[in-house]
């Protein structure tokens, strides 16, 4: 029956994700999305790259799937969807997937507009290798190879992603499942290049090395940095701070702001 | 069986080609209709090639960012059901050996058209080179099996990527038309018959797609055919799914991959004898380099000389039986190569003979004059 | 044995010479014949040393680069300078551009220069099918590839506009070559 996320999860997988991952609560999230368009998840195709993230949808949904090499989902996907513009695709890998060894296929795919929809899943770590820095962890935070906390700028990955030409960008989090769900369907619904990163903290391997001990720590850490875009108009930079703002920074033809 | 007889896409004639363009040519006969590539001399042609024909054969054809993301695109095209293939030279040969790792452990069909030139690294970009014949089948990590092909001729460029598509198909693997600049930009008479043999990816409804059949090679479905695909190059089981601890599955698997290719090498492998039966020394040559040693082999033999040629088209799997027996039978084997004896090193470990390579890696072919030269110390 | 004809053009890049080269190979096809055809420039594309060989027979080709040539095709004198040593036998024949080249005697070797470029130019306004003309003087005199072989390559292999215009460089160059005989 279309509308029921069970249907859609692939039968008898044991999950390999963590205790309180968020990236648990991903897999229904992207799922919930597709049940409520009512699309046949036979007609989809999930495309993954390597990383905890790139498990979301390998093996977990019962649907075509590609897990394919470390940064690369994005290009595998590119020829998928080329050869069969039917298969209606899906990206879903972690953001040092996507933001460092694949970051060139992410920026071209988004200028050439390719009818993808990819979900960045963002725990601003390598969380599979032991969570090492990645292109968005934020400054001054710990992780096994910053060990006296980051000193490189992260990446705006909506703004790199936007700024490179895609059609729909966004940014949620996991504690914002229904915004959330409904970017994620208006991505499926876009014909061009779609991007969604998706707040999915790991607890293991950023809360542990930033005193955030539990996943509801982690999670509850993460849901106090997120703000709308419209809460955060007209606040100043210092009221900013180290906020993570939520919301769509390109819709359709809008230009990203 | 999967095999067709198909019309060419040329109408039937003669024609006069580069290898670069028989080798897209052979591929549109052969039914490719991705490619995804990046431009390098000296196999930039084929891409052009392909640019302009896909628009009247309707083909996909894309310009990717690197020699990365043009495998992988051409990976993810086949798993949706595409013949698809890329073609690139020594430095974007080098970026796409991730790909052709994983396409050999996915058992994804694919078709790489490697137009060696001048290495190492960006070395001599329109000289010829042949360094890339070991980088072919040790490339990537973890032992994989490939076939990779050595074609003389523009002929056998149209020929050799038709082959290159069956061979891939039938043994789901990735095919590798290791041909050097040389052939890639030599000019010939390319006679285009009226039918061709096809192989297409044999397809069975819920079978086991990473499974193997009598021979070891599984069907393959497509996406969108409503298999539920897992597609994965970690370790997986005959339905696909990821199985990263277990020694037995990761037994199972390597080893069905390999014997695919190794148990029905009789099958795949390809060469041809020139003069070999009573010759005391044998030249073991493949590529260009088999067209100046045929060339000096007959004027020897026209002087009576007892010299012979084997010529390797296909170059993995290795030709050892075949090795074997010319090693019993010659006095020396004499191997021509334009690298620093990747060959040669081969045919030693499959044979006592007197093995004698002759090395020449300035750029340029190896001529005919330097060959006789060589034979006639040996003789 | 069947007959087997080696043809080096050379000049300068920019002077159509590859172009050339693969326009007699296919003319060599439309007779029925085996060709191999090669080239190679040098550094940059203009105005350096340029070359293209190509072989016509009757049998399948060997060994497929120019190895002696019998036909030597000259529209510079650099190139001349640089290949004729290669020439000097009977029968063999050096064609050549006589507005850019001046030759060394040579005994027994024919020599013939032709105003190809002067007439491109003149003729034609467009220097840049002397090669063209050179070729039809080439197949009058020395009968490697037919008449027709010839112009129907040509219209395989250069664009449509510049159609009309090689075939007229074609049909000069034949009569070029006629008048020499
Ligand atoms: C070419 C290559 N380099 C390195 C690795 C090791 N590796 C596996 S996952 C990963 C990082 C994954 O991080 P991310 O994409 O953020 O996913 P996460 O695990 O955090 O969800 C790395 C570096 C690899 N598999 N391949
Ligand atoms: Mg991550």
């Amino acid at each position: 029956m279309a509308g029921d996320v069970e249907e859609y999860l692939r039968p008898g997988v044991k999950t390999p994700f963590c205790p309180g991952c968020a990236d648990r609560i991903l897999v229904r999230l992207i799922l919930r999305a597709i049940a409520e368009l009512k699309i046949d998840i036979d007609k989809m195709l999930f495309v993954s790259g390597i990383g905890c993230a790139a498990w979301i949808p390998s093996p977990h949904f019962n649907a075509d799937t590609l897990h394919t090499l470390h940064g690369r989902a994005i290009a595998f996907a590119t020829g998928a969807k080329l050869f069969n513009p039917e298969l209606i695709t899906m990206v879903v890998s972690g953001d040092g997937d996507l933001a460092a060894i694949g970051g060139n296929h992410l920026i071209h795919a988004a200028r050439r507009n390719t009818d993808l929809t990819v979900i960045c899943v963002n725990n601003m770590v390598y969380g599979m290798t032991g969570g090492q820095v990645s292109p968005a962890t934020p400054m001054g935070i710990f992780t096994s190879t910053t060990v006296e906390g980051n000193r490189e700028r992260p990446f705006d990955l909506c703004k790199l992603v936007a700024a490179a030409g895609a059609e729909y960008v966004a940014r949620y989090s996991v504690g914002q499942p229904s915004p959330l769900v409904s970017s994620i369907k208006k991505g499926i619904e876009t014909s061009g290049f779609s991007f969604i990163e998706v707040i999915s903290p790991c607890h293991i391997q950023f809360g542990r090395r930033n005193r955030l001990d539990t996943a509801a720590e982690t999670l509850k850490f993460f849901a106090g940095k997120c703000l709308m875009k419209d809460e955060a108009e007209g606040l100043s930079p210092e009221e900013l701070g180290d906020k993570i703002i939520t919301g769509e920074f390109s819709n359709g033809r809008d230009q990203a702001d | 069986m999967a095999w067709k007889e198909v019309r060419s896409a040329l109408p039937p004639g003669n024609y006069y080609y580069s290898g670069n363009e028989a080798a897209a040519e052979g591929a549109i006969a052969a039914g490719c209709r991705y490619y995804g590539g990046y431009p390098i001399t000296p196999s930039s042609e084929i891409m052009e090639w392909i640019a302009v024909r896909f628009r009247e054969v309707g083909g996909v054809f894309i310009q990717m960012e690197d020699e990365i993301a043009s495998l992988s695109s051409v990976i993810g095209a086949s798993w949706a059901g595409a013949k698809a293939m890329t073609a690139t030279s020594g430095p974007g040969f080098s970026l796409m050996q991730e790909g052709i790792g994983y396409a050999a452990m996915t058992e994804t069909p694919i078709v790489i058209v490697d137009i060696q030139r001048a290495g190492p690294a960006t070395g001599q970009a329109t000289r010829v080179g042949g360094g890339d014949i070991m980088q072919a089948k040790w490339g990537s990590q973890g032992d994989y099996p490939v076939i990779a092909i050595s074609p003389w001729s523009v002929q056998e460029m149209y020929d050799q990527t038709i082959n290159a598509f069956n061979l891939a198909e039938r043994y789901r693997v990735p095919v590798i038309l290791l041909a050097e600049q040389a052939v890639g930009h030599l000019r010939e008479r390319m006679d285009v018959r009226e039918k061709i043999a096809i192989f297409n990816r044999r397809k069975e409804k819920g079978a086991a797609p990473f499974g193997g059949g009598d021979d070891g090679v599984p069907p393959m479905p497509a996406f969108g055919e409503g298999e539920k695909l897992l597609v994965t190059g970690s370790s997986h089981d005959d339905y696909g799914l990821r199985k990263v601890a277990d020694p037995l599955v990761q037994a199972r698997l390597t080893a069905r991959l390999h014997n695919k290719i190794v148990n029905n090498r009789e099958e795949i492998i390809e060469y041809e004898d020139y003069y070999a039966e009573d010759a005391d020394v044998i030249v073991i040559a493949y590529g260009f380099t088999a067209r100046s040693s045929l060339f000096a082999v007959e004027r020897l033999r026209r002087e009576g000389k007892k010299v012979g040629m084997i010529k390797l088209k296909t170059i993995w799997p290795f030709a050892d039986t075949l090795t074997r027996d010319v090693g019993s039978r010659a006095k020396k084997i004499f191997v021509p190569e334009m690298n620093r004896g990747q060959i040669a090193g081969e045919i030693m470990k499959y044979t006592c003979c007197d093995i004698i390579p002759y090395n020449q890696t300035d750029g340029e072919i190896i001529h005919p004059t330097t060959i006789m030269g060589e034979l006639r110390r040996l003789l | 044995m069947g007959e087997i004809k080696q043809i080096r053009l050379c000049g300068l890049g920019g002077q159509g010479i590859v172009l050339g080269g693969t326009i007699l190979g296919h003319a060599g096809i439309n007779d029925g014949k085996w060709v191999a055809g090669s080239s190679s420039y040098g550094a940059e594309a203009r105005g350096s040393a340029c070359r293209s060989e190509v072989i016509i027979s009757d049998e399948p080709i060997i060994f497929p680069h120019v190895t002696r040539p019998d036909i030597l095709i000259a529209m510079s004198q650099e190139a001349y300078d640089k290949y004729i040593k290669d020439m000097g036998r009977d029968e063999e024949t050096v064609i050549y551009d006589e507005q850019m080249v001046c030759t060394k005697e040579i005994s027994g070797l024919r020599q013939l220069g032709f105003p190809a470029g002067n007439v491109a130019t003149k003729e034609l306004e467009n220097k840049l099918v002397a090669n063209v003309v050179i070729l039809g003087i080439v197949a009058e005199v020395t009968r490697i590839v037919s008449q027709d072989a010839l112009l129907s390559a040509i219209e395989k292999n250069v664009p449509e506009r510049f159609k009309a215009l090689n075939l007229r460089a074609a049909e000069l160059g034949l009569a070029l070559g006629r008048a020499k005989k």
